[in-house]
């Protein structure tokens, strides 16, 4: 199947005239985001992200390959998603659609493309070994807006991972358990994230995190993958109707702004969990000594 | 030794779903059912008069592989047995179960799933529930391992499952049949009966029905059987829905 | 409710009415084998399967060995209709090439071990038992030297489409079949293991197989002070590749296919090799007396099982379904009266089709023990049928199966 139950004509127009008004069915403002939660597990990488209701599994893994033979100095970084039954029915399982294959490449593009995770802090030998990192999405719930989601999801889960850590001696390279040695975190260079918009009325109406229903009954989609310093690393109007250029304009600022929001919600879940983590670890020790 | 924790639908999309962790494996399993849907391009299936099941194992760090449609194979034949797929609304149409692993280690390439599969079936099963899919019984499902001394292991960790000598996965119905029994390594059959009997009383207690006293012992060891966990997790679950109904009463 | 399904047996009944038997087979294939299972009575005939087997009874079964010439090692095993062809081809791995085995964790106490290993005496170790060689096994499993892959020929049953992705079924064989690789422990990565000699200056005869040579101490070894303990290192891999085409399917394609995989591995030569020091390269003696054989360890041999029911509908009407202990109970039933279930040994391929529940054991023999019969896999899925009796009364026939699959594959 792999397409969604086709809106009906009355819920599209109710949807349009809505908008008009200036009304989103949730109540939001055209250029609010519903309201996103994240949450780490124990898992260092292991993230849940909740955007409205779209929710979705990010889990980071890390183990050692060979390097590329054409880049000997980096390390390789991969992120994979694969859109299962479970996020919608209307996805097949083990079965690629066009919505995944959109999907991986503009993460791939914001995230992976402007270096994002820094891969030659991978390397740990030259052209023998190296760190392979591995974002596995698991979309658990959809409900639009997908792109920004998984986005937020790699990104948070890239800066919670830790890697176990790794030390060359005698040409062998020896990996420390994540007990015996403080594992390092992944060298995040810049923090990317994308901001989708959706497109009504001929491009005169414009919506950003769009629901499902929403993303069915626009025209087109325009997406923009910016980091908190303002540099553009992706932008994209990717098929439907064509879309005045001021779109263009007049959205970068808002989508600045939303990366700033978005990027102080996930440094806020990681130090709320790095304290949680302390006090646990503190607990922890104190245990271990009543013992003695 | 803690139970599992499970709870029934988590997700907002799917039929039905469940998630569920074992404690002492440390893998923590989502699942989803949507059914009865249409599967078209599938009009060719072997059994039309029948449901087709379909299940997807998505491990949590690595893509797919052989692994996963081995234990696809195994869980579907299991359920098989179990869904009515000739129920009204279900025959030409298919029970789509996906699985993902989503918590714990990974099992890599030709490495054993037994560790896993007790935890994929009871997600399954809790799914299934959740999705009000018919049922003929549910299910209770265990993994022991048998260390080089002889002694058994309950649901062993990826470790403990590598170093043992034989591994075994038993999975019973909810009358206490045999349904599915998977087990690798070198072991003879004594050693497969005791195994069977511990299974039996981990998912069943003690209602193990030979007349012996000695059986009565294993129940100190394994706290609550695995049935009454699947009981009393649907059971919460119609307490918190049906809240409205059970306070006015 | 047996009876009432038996009624039309295929004996010739009035012209009008009758069919010939092979289409009654198609149209009513469950009534068909059922009667064929239970004849009626009166008939005075003896219970017996549509294919004229009795239910224990394998198929005819051969095997031939080293019939592909550019293999290594390969076998052809028929099963009846079912064919399998295996061919097992070894390539050289180059541990440099191996991403994780310059890699340790230390969390294991195999630091540098793994690397510069200790070798007392490997020659030793063929006598010891399989579980002894544990850190060496785990070479097979951890750096992939065992690489299964079974395809299904288009043509070899009706249902196949050419040119589509492997099937669920094939790819599931495959992992049975690498995962009884592993979990038996057949190859011995010993045997895999491509060695470097140092210049040998000990009092060792230089005619050894080369892995089972002593070595000079390793200078940066931490050892180096015990002067009883040699050390070689390991610079290549053997890599088999061990693929399986079965060109005939007509059911039971586990068997066939494990018992290519193991005759085709009996058959395996592999050459002597070494490490060039000179050349930094692994070099292979052309001479053929040098090449020599895998040493197994043991014959696990599988043997497959359908069920098959009577009344078909037991699976989905719910109120049917007995408790267990009333299952036992209409089990000693059983024995007097009529007969609900049948275990079908080896079924081809309209049996499978008529039977859910499925059992695969594969058992083994250790050479020159005390005849025990020791279990090396045992699955059962799909149904109830199969509980510890009749697992037991099974093991007992694959035990007689492996008897027959030894004197099979000693001939060829």
């Amino acid at each position: 199947m792999n397409k969604e139950a086709l809106l009906s004509i009355a819920e599209r127009d109710f949807i349009l005239d809505a908008l008009r008004e200036d009304v989103r069915l949730d109540g939001r403002a055209a250029d609010q985001l519903r309201p996103l939660t994240l949450s780490f597990e124990e898992e260092h990488g292991h993230v849940k992200v909740q955007l409205g209701k779209t929710s979705l599994i990010v889990r980071i893994s890390a183990e050692v390959a060979q390097p590329h033979d054409d880049r000997p100095f980096d390390g390789i970084f991969n992120i994979a998603m694969e859109l299962t039954a479970m996020g919608s029915p209307a996805w097949d399982n083990g079965r690629q659609g066009d919505l995944e294959t959109y999907v991986t490449n503009v993460l791939d593009r914001v995230i992976r493309h402007s270096n994002a995770l820094d891969t030659e802090s991978l390397c740990i030998l030259k052209g023998v070994s190296c760190w392979t990192i591995r974002a596995d999405v698991h979309i658990t719930d959809y409900d639009g807006n997908l792109i920004d989601a998984s986005c937020i999801g790699v990104m948070a889960g890239l800066q919670h991972f830790r890697r176990p850590d790794a030390v060359v001696k005698d040409g062998q390279v020896i990996v420390y358990g994540l007990d015996e040695r403080v594992p390092v975190p992944l060298n995040i260079t810049h923090k990317p994230l994308s901001v989708s918009f959706h497109t009504f009325d001929e491009g005169k109406l414009v919506v950003l995190d769009a629901t499902r229903k929403e993303e069915q009954a626009s025209e087109a989609d325009v997406v923009i993958g910016m980091n908190n310093a303002g540099d553009v690393c992706y932008l994209s109007k990717f098929s439907g109707s064509p879309v005045d250029a001021m779109v263009f304009v007049t959205k970068t600022t808002v989508a600045l702004d939303k990366v700033k929001e978005i990027n102080g919600i996930i440094d806020k879940a990681l130090q709320a969990d790095l304290a949680k983590r302390a006090k646990g670890g503190l607990a922890e020790e104190s245990r271990a000594a009543n013992d003695r | 030794m803690g139970g599992p924790i499970a709870s029934l639908n988590p997700l907002n999309r799917a039929d039905g779903s469940a998630s569920y962790k074992c404690v002492s494996t440390g893998s923590n399993i989502l699942g989803s059912v949507n059914a009865p849907i249409e599967l078209p391009g599938r009009r060719d299936a072997l059994k039309p008069e029948e449901a087709t099941i379909e299940v997807f194992v998505k491990p949590g760090t690595a893509p797919g592989g052989v692994g996963e449609r081995y234990i696809e194979g195994v869980i579907r034949n299991a359920l098989g047995r179990l869904i009515l797929g000739r129920e009204n609304g279900y025959p030409r149409r298919g029970v789509v179960i996906t699985l993902a692993i989503v918590g714990g280690e990974s099992v890599g390439r030709g490495g054993s799933y037994l560790p896993l599969l007790p935890a994929l079936l009871h997600t399954a099963a809790l799914a299934l529930l959740s999705a009000s899919v018919p049922l003929s019984m549910t299910l209770s499902a265990t993994v022991l391992a048998v260390d080089s001394s002889g002694e058994i292991i309950r649901e062993p960790s990826v470790k403990d499952a590598k170093a043992a000598t034989s591994l075994h996965a038993l999975a019973f119905t909810s009358k206490g049949q045999l349904l599915l029994n998977e087990s690798e390594g070198a072991f003879d059959f004594g050693t497969w009966e005791t195994v069977y009997e511990r299974a039996l009383a981990i998912c069943h207690g003690t209602s193990t029905l030979s007349s012996d006293g000695d059986v009565a012992m294993t129940e100190n060891v394994d706290s609550q059987p695995l049935e009454g966990v699947l009981r009393d997790t649907v059971q919460d679950q119609i307490h918190s829905e049906y809240a409205w109904k059970i306070d006015a009463a | 409710m047996a009876s009432t399904a038996t009624a039309p047996a295929p004996q010739p009944i009035p012209p009008s009415l009758s069919l010939p038997p092979s289409q009654f087979a198609r149209l009513q294939p469950h009534a068909y084998l059922l009667a064929h299972l239970s004849p009626p009575a009166s008939s005075q005939q003896p219970s017996i399967r549509a294919n004229g087997r009795s239910p224990s009874q394998f198929r005819v079964t051969s095997a031939n060995t080293g019939s592909l010439t550019h293999t290594n090692g390969s076998a052809v095993v028929r099963l009846g209709d079912t064919t399998a062809v295996c061919g097992v081809k070894a390539e050289i791995l180059h541990t440099e090439d191996i991403a994780s085995w310059s890699v340790s964790h230390s969390s294991s106490s195999s630091f540098a071990s793994n690397k510069r290993r200790k070798l007392t005496n490997p020659t030793a170790k063929l006598g010891e038992d399989r579980t002894d060689s544990g850190d060496n096994e785990s070479h097979i499993e951890d750096f992939s030297l065992l690489v299964p892959n079974l395809s299904l020929s288009t043509g070899c049953a009706p249902g196949l489409i050419p040119g589509a992705p492997p099937s669920a079924l094939a790819q599931s064989m495959s992992h049975q079949i690498l995962s009884l690789l592993h979990t038996s422990r057949l190859v011995r990565a010993e045997d895999l293991q491509i060695w470097y000699e140092r210049p040998n200056f000990g009092p060792e005869e230089p005619e050894h197989h080369n892995e089972s040579e002593q070595m000079d101490v390793d200078v940066e070894q931490e050892g180096s002070d015990e002067a009883s303990i040699q050390t070689g290192e390991i610079k290549a891999f053997w890599v088999l590749y061990i693929d399986i085409m079965i060109i005939s399917l007509a059911g039971n394609p586990f068997d066939a296919a494990w018992t290519a995989v193991l005759a085709a591995l009996r058959d395996t030569k592999l050459p002597r090799a070494w490490w060039d020091v000179d050349n930094e390269t692994v070099v292979c003696s052309d001479i053929v007396s040098e090449a020599r054989k895998l040493s197994l360890w043991g014959l696990p041999i599988a043997s497959s099982f359908g069920v098959f029911e009577a009344d078909a509908a037991a699976g989905w009407r719910s109120v049917t379904i007995q408790d267990a202990e009333e299952e036992r109970k209409l089990a000693e039933g059983d024995r007097k009266g009529i007969q609900r279930r049948w275990v079908l040994a080896d079924p081809d391929g309209y049996e499978e089709g008529l039977s859910q529940e499925r059992v695969c054991l594969v058992v083994d023999k250790p050479q020159g023990g005390d005849g025990k019969v020791f279990i090396v896999k045992m699955e059962k899925n799909g149904g109830f049928a199969v509980d510890r009796k009749e697992l037991k009364e099974l093991v007992d026939i694959s035990t007689r199966r492996w008897e027959d699959i030894n004197q099979i594959l000693k001939q060829c």
